[in-house]
């Protein structure tokens, strides 16, 4: 199977202070691999170093050691819209679906503002909105609320949509449930196997619940301390 | 972890509270006729998904709804009616002898007061113990709740991570030791090995106190492990309640049940539908349009009735036509 996404030896280290810089290691020598339609659940306590990853593996943040390969491409060396191509293609989904929303604008304006990116024509917004509010569950009478008029689900759902518009090959998928109800969480879960099933997605899951790695994962691994964690940790999380 | 079930009398009476909203989308019923008793030494789980009104339920109880909120009913506590209580009898009662934990420590901590301070701050206020003592006694309450490495209670509520806050906010609530905690959302924000340090703790000092606790909670694991019993809420209304074991073994409201079927163990089924709107619920029962054992009659309100028939232990109450 093709590694679509591939980690090699990553690490990361962040300077604080002014005049006495202190260096903080939070990733240590991460090597991973994420394949076509697969799904590699990521554990960790918190602080372990697992949303950095994530940052990294999307191009958010730069690693300070290793690199990142996708489609076999190294990613420090893509440029223009080489770049913006596996930007596209590689999305992050945060836990504050809310929060990655603007509050200002509807649900509508919301959608509508990924397709005037993607130079989609006008004309075709409305039937291009349709088509996703139905791969993700929604009713179009959500269209005209604000993030903050509906539900932490819905907006799940809302930031899901958003993403797909852009036909990513693989998510990075950060806590997408862990602020959620366990009834909401497992109608996410069920439209993120559904999709995954229907477009071949790749995942990399993040998630400190054992319980959602276990249903959702095909492998895993665990972070501690900035490293992958031995086997004994892992039984431990 | 458990507190043996109390058969004791209740030191919390709530009786037919219903709370609403005018806003502008118009009047939202939050909560309706919530009937419950916490006794001494219990702890009483409210669970429910988000914005089914548990929370309303607390921040009623002790007198901390805005403006626009109407509230019918009664909440009897020592005697007293706190619902008819002034804001000046409330103040003496908040934190003394019912205190609060909130779900956001960001917001419910003063970010320009050091951590230590205001943990020791009721002491001062309540019981006039003196700055230094109380603080001292501050600390040791820190320390309890993983909190007493050097400098901690020097620090400010932008120092410390999401659960820190949630654990300075558990040590400032449960300081004076008051006879009822009501713990919303205790455990949010920390991550599944930190939350069961801290409700373990918090239950070892409630315990040792002799507090009662009003739970609310979305997480039916976190009610398993530690309550004795369990009001499910759904959609503004208590569906169902009785002893934790049983209702979690055996569901009697087809609610209960499907909140059941989301837990990991059971596969994450997703209930079908979505929450119904609290401005224009549904007639009848509230679950009918979700609910797969729906049937003519359900177009009618039920009431809550004594499951007495079902062959489920005692105190056993459901609001569903199928009992």
């Amino acid at each position: 199977m093709l590694a679509l996404l591939r980690a090699e030896d990553v690490g990361k280290t962040y300077e604080s202070g002014m005049v006495f810089k202190r260096r903080h290691q939070v990733l240590q020598s991460i090597s991973l691999e994420i394949e076509e339609g697969r799904t590699l659940g990521l554990m960790g306590v918190s602080g372990s170093g697992k949303t950095t990853l994530g940052k990294i593996l999307a191009g958010l943040e730069r690693p300070s050691s290793g690199r990142v390969y996708f489609a076999g491409e190294d990613i420090s060396r893509l440029r223009g819209s080489e770049f913006s191509s596996f930007r596209r293609q590689v999305q992050m989904v945060f836990q504050d679906a809310e929060g990655s929303l603007n509050p200002r604008k509807s649900i509508e304006r919301s959608i509508h503002e990924v397709l005037g990116l993607l130079k989609i024509p006008s004309r075709e917004w409305r039937d291009r909105t349709q088509g996703i509010l139905e791969m993700v569950g929604l009713s179009d009478e959500l269209l005209c609320r604000y993030p903050w008029q509906i539900s932490g689900g819905q907006n799940q759902r809302v930031a899901l949509g958003r993403v797909l518009l852009l036909n990513p090959r693989v998510l990075i998928l950060d806590e997408p449930t862990s602020a959620l109800d366990i009834s909401v969480q497992a109608q996410i879960l069920g439209l993120l196997k559904d999709l995954q099933k229907k477009k071949g997605l790749a995942y990399l899951l993040i998630s400190h619940q054992a319980e959602v790695i276990r249903f959702m994962a095909d492998e895993m691994i665990a972070l501690d301390g900035g490293r992958i964690a031995t086997a004994e940790i892992i039984d431990g999380l | 972890m458990k507190a043996s079930t109390a058969a004791n009398k209740p030191l919390l009476q709530v009786e037919e509270l219903s709370v609403s909203f005018e806003t502008s989308m118009g009047r939202v019923k939050a909560a309706e006729n919530i009937c419950f008793d916490l006794h001494e030494n219990e702890t009483l789980a409210l669970v429910g998904e988000t914005g089914c009104g548990k929370s309303v339920v607390a921040s009623t109880i002790l007198q901390l709804l805005p403006n626009n909120a109407s509230v019918r009913g009664r909440a009897i506590f020592a005697g007293r009616d706190l619902l008819a209580l002034s804001e000046r009898e409330m103040a003496r009662l908040r934190g003394n002898e019912i205190a609060i934990v909130y779900q956001n420590p960001s917001l419910a901590l003063n970010p320009i007061i050091r951590v230590g301070q205001q943990v020791a701050e009721p002491l001062q206020v309540h019981r006039s113990v003196s700055r230094s003592r109380s603080l001292c006694l501050a600390k040791d309450m820190m320390s309890r709740l993983g909190l007493g490495e050097n400098g901690v209670a020097r620090m400010y509520p932008f120092q410390l991570s999401g659960g820190m806050n949630q654990r300075v906010m558990i040590a400032a609530s449960m300081i004076l030791s008051p006879k009822v905690i009501i713990a919303d959302e205790p455990s949010k924000g920390l991550d599944n090995a930190l939350a069961g340090e801290v409700m373990a703790e918090m239950m070892k000092i409630k315990n040792r106190t002799g507090s009662s606790l009003l739970l609310i909670t979305h997480d039916l694991l976190l009610a398993r492990a530690i309550s004795d019993r369990v009001a499910v809420m759904y959609c503004g209304e208590i569906v169902e309640m009785g002893v934790v074991s049983e209702i979690l073994s055996e569901p009697l409201h087809p609610y209960t049940a499907a909140l059941l079927k989301c837990l990991p163990e059971k596969g994450f089924q997703p209930i079908p539908g979505s929450p119904p709107s609290m401005i224009d619920p549904p007639d009848g029962c509230r679950f009918r349009p979700r609910c797969q054992r729906r049937q003519e009659g359900c177009r009618k309100r039920p009431g809550m009735v004594e499951a007495g028939n079902t062959g489920v232990g005692m105190g056993r109450e459901v609001r569903c036509w199928l009992y």
